[in-house]
């Protein structure tokens, strides 16, 4: 049982958040595809732009954190309130593993 | 090759080259989560995705890949340099190229492109000129460094094998075409062997002679074309070196994960311990709070049960003066005559009325016993008196019996005077008058009576100063008095 769960996780939640997991991984993946193509395009180049990569890489530490969170609220049986509830706890300042 | 083959050997490439782009993105997403960029890494890694892309598209355009071209054998990291021998001379002159090219990337140049530039040779050579190569003291060509600015003749040739990471292989300078395709076998750099010296030097030591006899095998498989799974069996062995790097990246992006979760997780637990430290601050306040109360009320019970029990003792002690008071006023009222000063007993000094009116308050267990010990004192103090009294009535009834006899006695003394002064009346007749015998006997009883008077006060005060004095020396007392009047009389 999740340490924050005050309602029981409905079949109906958990699959959502499966399917929301798998497109994330998917999203994931096509993103750091994209990223490692500029890479090449700017390796081509001969300059790196670090803050292009640094934006496309904040795209995919957004997916990992969101990934997370699901993978959280699946393991806790967490409704999708109390997901939401978490993450905007963990939208508070100081707890943004990105930064 | 067939098309089944060459489909699957594309759809195999199309799988490395994704994998391969993300695990370069994976490595830059690390760089950017640990704030470290690596632009050496980062153009290695573009170089692998590059590598793989070049060949895909050149399978999409229905050509074989070219086997051991440069891209291939000499990646960018260097490694494989040793073992897939670097483009030194002597292959050149030992290997019959013929005139297609198409081995040339085997004999170290990496493209076609070079073929051209140095004039590889493509063009027939003769067998003594061949000769006169090998039988050269093994003209290793320099390795070209990272920044090389002036490089040897020979450096065309190693340039795009040279594991130059910061720049990648298709941004190789170009050297100039007008140089002498001869110059780079002709004049070696004896100075700095080269890699596959380093790796086999009793091969690049040996002359011409020896690395002919170390060839034989390659040279009919250099005249023939490798078939495709071999050279795709090969580029899996590269690309599984590659794998391994990206899979390294990918893991110190996992450190790196690990480390801003680490992060995370140590402000939030910081956090957690700030609040817990308020909390028991705020704890330990109302503690002692509660504590402060706690020693008030115990302080004001104190203060109370004091106060109760002083209470309590006035009213025992105005009790017993009242006992007293009221024991005072009985033994005056037994003995009428005493003096009314004692009845008027006032209260014991201090009394309040509002001490009286705590008087009412029940008294403890402890009063009540000094209560019931105090009632005790004041019977036997009344036991004692009433003894006294008794003591006094009988003293009083004897006094008035010796009053009597005395009276009696006084009679008799009397009687007896009246028959002596018959007897002696013809004394006193002949020398007083009857008048003045009378005033005489009137005299006399007079005298007597004032001393009676006298007696019986005196013992009435003695009775008064000492009310508990014992019947024995009551009685002696009573002797006395009884035998005054004898000795007065």
């Amino acid at each position: 049982m999740g340490l924050f769960s005050r309602n029981k996780q409905s079949g109906r939640e958990r699959r959502a958040m499966k399917d929301h997991l798998d497109e994330l991984d998917e999203l994931r993946r096509t993103s750091l595809s994209e990223l490692g193509q500029i890479t090449v395009e700017m390796a081509s180049d001969g300059t790196f732009d670090r803050q292009h990569l640094s934006a496309k890489a904040t795209e995919v530490v957004g997916i990992d954190r969101e990934a997370d969170l699901i993978a959280r609220g699946l393991e806790d049986g967490l409704t999708l309130e109390e997901l939401e509830d978490l993450a905007r706890h963990e939208d508070e300042p100081g707890t943004d593993p990105g930064q | 090759m067939r098309k089944g083959a060459l489909k699957k050997k594309q759809r195999q490439l199309e799988e490395l080259h994704l994998d391969r782009r993300e695990a370069l993105g994976e490595l830059v997403l690390g760089m950017f989560v640990q704030g470290n960029w690596d632009d050496s890494l980062m153009a290695r890694g573009a170089a692998e995705v590059s590598e793989v892309e070049a060949e895909l598209k050149t399978l999409a355009a229905g050509e074989t890949p070219e086997q051991d071209s440069a891209e291939h054998d000499f990646p960018v990291t260097g490694e494989y340099t040793a073992e897939h021998g670097l483009p030194t001379g002597e292959h050149t002159a030992e290997h019959d190229l013929p005139a297609t090219g198409e081995y040339t990337a085997e004999h170290g140049l990496p493209t076609g492109e070079h073929t051209a530039e140095h004039q590889l040779p493509a063009a027939p050579s003769t067998k003594a000129e061949r000769d006169a190569k090998t039988s050269l003291p093994t003209p290793v060509p320099a390795p070209r460094p990272p920044s090389a600015t002036a490089p040897t003749p020979s450096a065309p040739a190693t340039l795009k094998s040279s594991p130059d990471p910061a720049k990648p292989a298709a941004k190789a300078p170009v050297k100039d075409p007008s140089e002498k395709p001869a110059a780079p076998a002709a004049k070696p750099s004896p100075a700095t062997p080269s890699p596959a010296a380093a790796a086999d030097p009793a091969k690049a030591a040996s002359p011409a002679p020896a690395a002919t006899a170390a060839t034989p095998a390659a040279a009919p498989e250099a005249g023939k074309e490798k078939s495709p799974l071999d050279a795709l069996s090969e580029r899996l062995e590269a690309s599984e070196s590659q794998a391994k790097t990206a899979a390294e990246a990918a893991k110190a992006s996992a450190k790196a994960d690990a480390k801003t979760e680490m992060t995370a997780i140590t402000r939030e637990v910081e956090a957690d311990q700030k609040k817990l430290d308020t909390t028991l601050a705020s704890a330990a306040a109302a503690i002692k709070t509660a504590e402060e109360k706690a020693a008030r009320a115990e302080a004001k019970l104190a203060r109370e049960s004091a106060s109760s029990r002083e209470a309590a003792a006035v009213w025992v002690r105005n009790q017993a003066a009242e006992i007293e008071a009221d024991a005072a006023l009985a033994a005056e009222i037994a003995t009428p005559g005493a003096g009314t000063a004692e009845a008027a007993v006032p209260p014991s000094p201090g009394t309040t009325p509002a001490e009286k009116a705590t008087a009412t308050v029940e008294p403890d267990v402890a009063a009540v016993a000094k209560i019931a010990s105090l009632e005790a004192d004041l019977a036997a103090e009344k036991a004692s008196k009433a003894e006294a009294l008794n003591a006094a009535e009988a003293r009083l009834k004897q006094i008035e019996a010796t009053a009597k006899l005395a009276e009696e006695r006084i009679a008799a003394a009397e009687a007896a005077a009246a028959t002596k002064p018959a007897e002696a009346a013809p004394v006193a007749a002949a020398t007083m008058t009857p008048a003045e015998s009378d005033k005489v006997e009137a005299e006399a009883r007079e005298a007597a009576v004032n001393w009676l008077r006298g007696q019986i006060a005196a013992l009435r005060h003695e009775i008064e100063s000492a009310p508990a004095a014992t019947p024995a020396e009551s009685g002696a007392a009573e002797t006395a008095t009884a035998e005054s009047p004898k000795e007065g009389s």
